[in-house]
């Protein structure tokens, strides 16, 4: 009662400042309440502005002048000027370091994405029975500490995991022996990583697109189905334009888990055997804080940011073709 | 959204640069601690008052652990006042985590320090460490100990030269890698411990036609083939150049025996004489495949040796490298274990400098031989039990007695691990060739000597 | 293919999706409990007493809980202005917190470690939680005022008639009846800050005690190596909380995760 009566009092003592605002074109819904003063919007957003600013862009910022030092994190620092930049692109290792994240993009992203639509392609044409029960185991492996899927995997393929003991088995039966210690393999450790990408990407994707295509009118499908479509035709024509939101949103989500991939190579590979699988994210951590390159580190996490926000803004304007 | 995200950006951007022209230079001064004058020095722990002590050391394995488990204990029950907060991680965690925690706010008291230009060095540069000097004149460590552990254990001031300046650690355990193997199997394939590479390599190709892993090894962390390499350079090259080179002062690593050592590596790797899949097998599960019967030989630190013995008993046994020649002297990589260093942010450096005195004392050597680890010094009243523990400390000796240590590979920079290491990976999984491995090697090595 | 053939058809396809989604962690709990040759909830015991699990689920419990009530109430309050007030600056407020919707945490780790160092806050619960309120905030703030402009004014214009205060109105009105919106942030940021490594990796380097519970996972495969059964129960332990929280709730997460980067 208390908290009301003293709220009552300060409308009235404020309410000239009330009438004056008033006549003003009020807020898109007129939210402000009548007493209260127009900086109070400021309040409101404060507390929640301070700590994003002292703890997400002051660090920013920060990183952003680190990275123009070369300093072992130690001692004392020295202007470096943009030369940690030019590093990443002149150091091979840190050339490969983004090669390797291309290559990751593809398998995080391009492949979840491609296998889901066709999928859905397929899948379009009926009603699903149970997709709550679906969509939830799909999307599961999203949900689950990256730290433990990374254990998971490593088991996976591991020199008695089941994959090799699928493949001893095909051994035994006369094929060549394709055993190898995957992770450990400079040919196949990079794909090994991707794998478990698209492996918790698929889900995502899949997920988005039924929701998409559970929204499209059955008219259309009955119109293309009149018209004689085909299932490829009758997927170009109605599936695919209909889903373009969602791809993009299906590519920006899995593109950024491509780049902010520390828990697993981190896990599974320590970027190894030799530099085969070194991503920036790693690099970040590896350079800061194991070969005292603090400098170098923030140059390439700034990247990071950089290419983050690049794709989130690129994605969507090249899919849905426009500024959303 | 994006043409919103595009528009944030510009405002974020702006003021970004804004505040870069405001901030200060990143670091802090780097202050070296003051060496303290000896008759500062208090001996008296007892009258300390109460002390806790974190002490952060890399001794997961059996013996290992019970060694410095029962020294800790000792200490406690001699000074009750003393606690010690004991932090235990494996080496590869160690040295992930220790840069991060001697820098930070709060870093533990004593640690267990690398040795190199990768680790001791930086630290001391960056005035982490405290100079033992002053300590060392009150307690007498350089009397104990000959010089040639001293100093490695002792940089200068500006972390540039290894083997002089200050003193920075005390030892307590000897560490040499040598060659293990398995009794049962050499006597199945009827072949003796080679004395030479040349018998060796025999011995290798006999296990290969016979079906045997010849040698187990594990290489995920770069490290194993490092140690690989080294014991192929110390049979190929003398020890003198092997130590230029490592503390820079003189050398190339693609002088014509070193790649000569890389060449046989592959060459091995070629003939199938490693584990297969080598680099996706952990170091430390090495030893326990090798026990389980993988591998005829492993080359390995005796700080496996008190594990094996657990697992193998008298089927296991242990020796030097193979020598160039029959008779002649071997030298292998070694010396001492993990230097104890004391921080420089301590709270309480006296009771530190006690606590090392202590676990490096005699009585400590008694107690590493009673848990089944070499001491770096002649334990004075125990000796070892177990034949393979027997079989070490005969190594030890001898390698003691002809001075012929050489310092890990992996103390040569501070990215040496990822810059020779890696490249050592892609040779042992025929990637790269030995010139090429040798070159890039010495392509790191340059940078820093530059850079120095 | 006939519709009927098809509808199978489209099923088994989702089933095998399904079950490759599922298959490592049926792997888990077979290696786990040492299936199928025996059922030994032995590995859980080691795993929980070896690996320390109780202290570092209780330190996620307590980091995670702080981080997601002061985001949440923070969120709510920035949203509320940004959604349902005008003022100067708003537009231009609103820009900077969704510039942070993509920052990652891998570009301002390493300067949080060092600044966070030099206040003392290395090695502490609130080195963990006030930066992982602030990537938090960013997304909550974003959330919340995508809720609040969707709230009829007739609502606001109701509650201002009744002499309410918009601080009185936003926590007596328009919280209530916006739960569902709230509990799906709730959801979000308790994932991820649950499932956060690196941040804990770096601020947390030296007091064990402090660790939290992927970290713990972490430095338990450190020990253990290829001991998979105990990695796996250690593996499981760690998941569980939030898979079981999912599974209740999934059509929140689902629907949060979704929809975060369509609106607007």
């Amino acid at each position: 009662m208390t908290t009301v009566a003293r709220h009552k009092t300060a409308r009235k003592r404020s309410e000239p400042a009330d009438t004056r605002a008033a006549g003003r074109p009020g807020g898109r819904y007129g939210g402000r309440p009548p007493g209260e003063p127009r900086a109070i919007g400021w309040l409101y957003v404060l507390p929640a502005l301070l700590v994003y600013g002292g703890f997400l862009l002051w660090p920013l910022i920060r990183g952003a002048q680190f990275s123009l030092y070369d300093w072992d994190g130690l001692g004392t620092a020295e202007w470096a000027g943009l030369s940690n930049y030019t590093s990443t692109w002149t150091d091979p290792a840190l050339r490969g370091a983004f090669g390797h994240l291309l290559v990751l993009i593809v398998f995080y992203s391009v492949f979840p994405c491609c296998i889901a639509f066709v999928l859905v392609g397929a899948m379009s044409r009926t009603k699903i029975r149970g997709l709550v029960f679906f969509r939830t185991v799909l999307f599961l492996p999203q949900v689950i500490a990256m730290v433990a899927v990374a254990v998971a995997w490593r088991w996976v393929y591991s020199e008695d995991g089941p994959i090799n003991t699928v493949l001893g088995w095909l051994h035994s039966a006369g094929l060549p022996d394709w055993r190898h210690g995957w992770l450990g393999d400079f040919t196949f450790a990079l794909p090994a990583v991707g794998l478990v990408g698209t492996w918790v990407g698929i889900g995502l994707a899949l997920v988005l697109f039924l929701a998409g295509v559970q929204k499209i009118p059955r008219e259309l499908y009955e119109a293309a189905r009149i018209d004689g479509a085909g299932a490829v035709r009758e997927f170009l024509t109605v599936t695919l334009p209909a889903l373009r939101r969602e791809l993009a949103v299906a590519l920006t989500l899995t593109t950024i888990m491509a780049i902010r991939n520390f828990d697993l190579i981190y896990m599974a590979t320590e970027g190894g055997p030799g530099d085969a699988t070194k991503v920036p994210a790693y690099e970040v951590y590896n350079r800061t804080f194991n070969t005292g390159e603090v400098g170098l580190g923030c140059a390439i996490g700034v990247t990071l940011a950089v290419l983050a926000f690049a794709v989130t803004a690129g994605i969507g304007r090249l899919v849905e073709g426009k500024d959303a | 959204m994006p043409a919103l995200m595009r528009r944030g950006a510009v405002a974020t951007a702006a003021a970004l640069v804004t505040a870069l022209a405001a901030a200060c230079a990143p670091g802090g001064s780097s202050d070296k601690p003051a060496d303290k004058a000896p008759a500062a020095v208090s001996t008296d722990v007892a009258g300390a008052g109460n002390v806790t002590l974190t002490v952060w050391d890399q001794e997961v394995q059996g013996g290992m652990k019970e060694q410095i488990e029962t020294l800790n204990k000792r200490f406690e029950a001699k000074y009750p006042n003393v606690k010690i907060n004991r932090v235990s991680r494996s080496f590869s965690d160690l040295q992930k985590t220790l840069r991060l925690a001697l820098s930070g706010g709060n870093p533990p008291d004593v640690v267990e320090a690398n040795q190199g230009y990768a680790a001791m060095a930086q630290f001391v540069k960056a005035g982490m460490l405290l100079p033992l000097d002053s300590y060392d004149q009150v307690y007498g460590w350089k009397k104990r100990f000959p010089k040639g552990l001293m100093d490695l254990n002792s940089v200068t001031d500006d972390g540039k030269l290894i083997g002089s300046g200050k003193l920075y650690g005390v030892s307590l355990n000897g560490e040499i890698v040598g060659l293990y193997y398995n009794k049962e199997k050499l006597a199945k394939l009827g072949i003796q411990p080679p004395k030479t590479w040349a018998e060796f390599e025999q011995a290798l190709a006999t296990a290969k036609n016979k079906g045997e892993v010849p040698v187990a090894f594990g290489n995920v962390e770069k490290l194993p083939a490092m140690q690989l390499y080294g014991l192929l350079q110390d049979g190929l090259t003398d020890k003198e150049s092997v130590r230029k080179l490592v503390f820079g002062s003189g050398g190339s690593w693609s002088d014509g025996p070193n790649v000569q050592a890389a060449q046989r590596l592959s060459d091995w790797a070629k003939k199938g004489y490693l584990t297969k899949n080598a680099n996706s097998i952990k170091w430390d599960d090495t030893p326990v495949n090798f026990a389980k019967g993988d591998g005829v030989f492993m080359f390995g630190g005796t700080w496996w040796a008190p594990d094996l013995n657990d697992r193998m008993k008298e089927k296991v046994g242990f020796m030097l490298p193979p020598a160039s020649q029959a008779g002649a002297p071997v030298a292998t990589m070694g010396g001492e274990s993990l230097p104890w260093s004391i921080t420089a942010k301590t709270k309480h450096p006296d009771v530190a400098a006690a606590y090392i005195n202590f676990i490096t004392s005699p009585e400590a050597m008694d107690v590493a031989v009673e848990t089944g680890s070499l001491p770096v010094l002649p334990a004075p009243s125990k000796q070892p039990s177990a034949p393979l523990m027997k079989e070490v400390l005969t190594a030890w000796t001898e390698l003691s007695k002809n001075d012929g240590t050489t310092p890990y590979i992996d103390y040569a920079t501070p990215t040496f691990t990822d810059a020779f290491g890696g490249p050592l990976q892609e040779l042992v999984a025929g990637k790269k060739s030995a010139e090429a491995v040798m070159k890039a090697a010495q392509d790191d090595y340059t940078a820093f000597q530059k850079k120095k | 293919m006939n519709p009927r053939g098809e509808r199978i058809f489209n099923h088994a396809l989702l089933a095998v999706f399904a079950v490759i989604a599922v298959f490592p962690m049926i792997g888990v709990v077979t290696q786990a409990l040492k299936l199928p040759d025996d059922v030994d909830f032995s590995s859980f015991g080691t795993a929980w007493r070896e690996g320390h699990f109780a202290t570092y689920l209780r330190n996620s419990l307590i980091v995670t809980a702080c981080t997601v009530v002061i985001a949440a109430i923070l969120s709510i309050m920035a949203g509320y202005a940004l959604g349902a007030m005008r003022f100067r600056g708003a537009s231009a407020l609103f820009l900077v917190f969704l510039a942070g919707l993509t920052i990652p945490t891998e570009a301002v780790v390493v300067p949080l470690y060092f600044d966070l160092r030099s206040m003392g806050l290395d090695n502490t619960y609130a080195g963990l939680i006030l930066p992982q309120v602030a990537m938090s905030v960013a997304f909550g703030t974003f959330w919340m005022r995508a809720y609040f402009r969707s709230i009829p004014p007739s609502l606001l214009e109701a509650a201002r008639i009744d002499g309410a205060s918009s601080w009185t109105t936003l926590w007596r009105v328009l919280v209530p009846i916006g739960r569902p919106a709230i509990l799906t942030m709730l959801l979000l940021t308790t994932m991820w800050t649950w499932n956060e490594f690196l941040l804990p990796l770096v601020i947390i380097n030296s007091d064990e005690a402090l660790r939290t519970a992927p970290l713990g996972l972490s430095f338990f495969q450190g020990t253990h190596k290829t001991d998979y059964s105990l990695l796996m129960a250690g593996a499981l332990i760690i998941a569980a909380p939030i898979v079981i929280v999912y599974v209740f709730l999934q059509r929140q997460f689902i629907a949060g995760m979704l929809s975060g980067a369509i609106k607007e």
